[in-house]
């Protein structure tokens, strides 16, 4: 039980860090209560994981074989990277510190599956951009319809009410179902547990960190934030969770932060404004290439430190 | 369907509605008193109109602090809750001047000479039909129709015809053998009533600006 502490925790602090991106928006902005908004994230991401988190955790299981202690190694790897990231205030991806160990561990096993990798680095790189065009399509799509309905203005508030709080359940479903496998994939590669088994532990480890944890990460995202109009905000929330729903069917955890910022660039293209700073991009890109790195120089370092022994005064 | 979800923000609505309801009733109450002090001597229906006008003023104020109580317990979304109650207190400003003007009337007891009559009529005519205009406009953005630009093409053109009668009036009673004491308070009461179409006219262009803003 002990070896599953590793990531139970980096199950709280994706939970705490990520729920921001499916939730926040409509939080920070005072459209739907926190504790509303966190219950029904929590139910929504622990479904997700559940009913369609088994894809991304057989993807991660084959990148390599761990036994037990190397898959705590990279669990803890994954969550000392993830803290290094938010001190330095850098968007932080889960999904490419967990993977970033697991490299690191295959690397000293000699048992990297190349063919999984280049699939997770596609991914990996189609993300912002997948999300920013799929947030322009469903941004014209659904401003079409939007224009021309004929309800009035408080009909078009209860309307973007509603859209929030599914959009928003259907992120944390896809957030579940997407980034369980990093957090308990190791486990089952090791033999610890069954699919099932690393889902339910997952999601409910993710789900206590949004429950414990989310509400101070999302007021400070909220403020950092670009300041969208309802109607964006809501593409940016359904975009999200189209574009995690699309990586859950491949079975490769991806970053919601990075699919939140390619949101928010997609809705900067369709008004022709910018939305996000150059500085906000630039942090992006320098966290994209850092983290799997970091993750990757920490998970080997800690391996070899495991080898280490005391040999005395004699 | 789910309305029991929503009370607070049916309530809202129908706040809304009973403002723009409260606030014809101000300008039919204050079209009648201004007319009847202008007629032959009806004191006595002008001193009863101006009482109704400032009732329905006072309700006014008072629908204001229900829906701003209702919106600081999170009512609506926050850009919503900003448009309708900027627009709230923009529209405000219209009973109040209203009120103002038969208030310096009564307390002034202002004697308006039988020449410009007929052109201050006008002119409180046309403003009237600025506010009537201004009340459709208004239920037209609640109800998200077309046509509020129309609407303000009306109220703007009104504006324009005020303020070249109310230019007229003051040239009028400036080139007359008033008493110049008499001019002075003929001269504010003028702009008074011209700024009735001029606020029309603002929040006009604010509920327009508004409309255009809720598009995507």
């Amino acid at each position: 039980m002990y070896s599953l502490l590793g990531g139970i925790f980096l199950g709280w602090s994706l939970g705490a860090n990520d729920a921001s991106n499916v939730i926040g928006t409509a939080v920070s902005s005072r459209m739907i209560k926190f504790w509303t908004a966190a219950i029904l994230a929590s139910i929504f991401i622990i479904l997700g994981a559940l009913i369609s988190g088994q894809a991304g955790i057989e993807t991660l299981k084959g990148l390599t074989s761990f036994n037990l202690s190397q898959a705590v190694i990279s669990s803890i790897a994954a969550a000392i990277t993830v803290t290094i990231m938010t001190l330095f205030g850098l968007p932080v991806s889960t999904s490419q510190s967990v993977v970033g160990a697991i490299i690191g561990i295959s690397i000293i096993n000699h048992q990297l599956n190349f063919g999984g990798l280049g699939k997770v680095l596609i991914c990996w790189f189609t993300t912002p951009v997948g999300s920013a065009v799929i947030t322009v399509i469903i941004y014209k799509c659904f401003a079409f319809f939007y224009n021309h309905l004929k309800i009035g203005l408080f009909g078009l508030d209860r309307l973007l009410k509603f859209g929030l709080i599914i959009s928003g359940s259907y992120g944390a479903y896809v957030l579940g179902a997407n980034n369980v496998a990093n957090v308990t994939a190791v486990f089952v590669g090791a033999g610890k547990l069954n699919v099932f088994a690393a889902a339910l532990i997952g999601g409910v480890s993710i789900a206590f960190g949004v429950l414990t944890f989310s509400r101070p990460v999302m007021e400070t995202v909220g403020k950092k934030l670009v300041k969208l109009d309802p109607f964006s905000a809501l593409m940016v929330s359904i975009s999200l969770g189209v574009t995690l729903h699309i990586y859950t069917v491949i079975g490769v955890p991806v970053s919601s932060s990075q699919a939140v910022v390619g949101g928010v660039l997609g809705i900067g293209l369709v008004k022709g404004v910018s939305t996000v700073s150059m500085q906000t991009l630039k942090n992006i890109f320098f966290a994209w290439f850092l983290t799997p790195v970091v993750a990757c120089i920490i998970a080997i370092l800690i391996t070899f430190g495991s080898y280490l022994e005391y040999m005395g005064p004699n | 369907m789910f309305n029991f979800l929503f009370k607070k923000e049916n309530r809202v609505e129908e706040l809304l509605y009973s403002y723009i309801e409260n606030f014809n009733l101000i300008q039919e109450h204050f079209d009648k008193a201004i007319l009847s002090y202008m007629g032959e001597g009806q004191y006595e229906e002008f001193d009863f109109l101006k009482s109704r006008t400032h009732k329905f003023e006072s309700k006014a104020d008072d629908i204001i602090d229900e829906i701003n109580n209702l919106m600081y317990g999170k009512v609506l979304i926050p850009d919503s809750r900003q448009d309708i109650m900027f627009l709230l207190h923009s529209i405000d400003k219209i009973p109040g001047t209203m009120e103002n003007i038969l208030f310096s009337i009564k307390y002034q007891q202002i004697e308006i000479p039988s020449d410009i009559i007929l052109q201050l009529k006008d002119l409180i005519r046309i403003s009237m039909e600025s506010c009537r205009t201004l009340s459709k406009q208004i239920k037209k953005f609640i109800e998200n129709k077309k046509g509020i630009r129309s609407l303000l093409n009306i109220i703007d053109k009104n504006e324009s015809h005020c303020d070249y009668i109310e230019k007229n009036l003051i040239k009028h009673i400036f080139n007359s053998e008033i008493d110049p004491f008499l001019i002075l308070q003929l001269k504010e009461l003028i702009i008074n009533i011209g700024n009735i179409s001029d606020q029309a006219d603002i929040v006009s262009k604010q509920v327009n600006i508004l409309s255009i803003k809720r598009r995507v």
